[in-house]
């Protein structure tokens, strides 16, 4: 068993994740904010702005690793067969964008998209695997 | 695996949610135990046991329904 318990865990998950969800808000539209006030927005702070909004999902995934570390062994085995299916998904996508990219049948693709695409099939994942009642 | 913890616990008067608090883990995970959905490790089955002042294979059966002490 894990030495924090179910609760404490979720609680020091829930503790870092609301300012996390604050900051990357506020980088993201302060830092969009700035950069419009430019036609031509200088390199130093399109790299700033972009950096503060990645550090707080960054963090944030840290924090993740921890919760999956501190909780109780069922609720991290069904959130690591998640994460896991979420990132086979999102990995297979980049595999299939990424050739038909190559090969030249589509156009460029913003490879932030990714990142989304990968929260969500994590998260899709672990609810309806919670909805089919199926566990492991 | 089978186990009688649904029996155990209802004959002490706790609930789930109860029992999850005292092992520290969450509710989902007793009932996935109770239902055969999960089969829990060595620590968390003898904290369940610990729980019940029963032996661990008192609580948690072989494939045949029978306790393996039994044996």
């Amino acid at each position: 068993m894990a030495k924090q318990g179910f609760i404490t865990a979720k609680r020091r998950y829930m503790r870092a994740l609301w300012p996390l969800v604050i900051v990357y808000l506020v980088a993201v539209f302060s830092g969009s904010w700035m950069l419009r006030q430019y036609d031509d927005p200088p390199v130093g702070l399109a790299i700033t702005a972009a950096l503060a909004a990645a550090l707080p999902l960054a963090i944030f995934m840290a924090v993740v690793l921890r919760y999956f570390t501190e909780t109780d062994e069922y609720t991290r085995l069904r959130q690591l067969i998640a994460f896991a299916r979420g990132a086979a998904f999102t990995v297979s996508a980049i595999f299939i964008f990424g050739f038909l990219q190559l090969f030249d049948v589509i156009g460029d693709i913003e490879v932030f998209w990714f990142g989304p695409l990968f929260l969500m099939s994590w998260g899709l994942s672990y609810c309806f695997g919670n909805l089919l009642g199926k566990t492991v | 695996m089978e186990n009688r913890l649904r029996e155990l616990r209802a004959a002490r008067g706790l609930s789930q949610a109860a029992m999850a608090e005292q092992l520290g883990v969450s509710r989902q995970s007793i009932n996935a135990i109770e239902t055969g959905k999960y089969d829990p490790s060595l620590p968390l089955a003898f904290a369940i046991a610990r729980l019940f002042g029963q032996k661990i294979e008192d609580v948690f059966l072989d494939e045949d329904g029978q306790a393996q002490a039994a044996e």
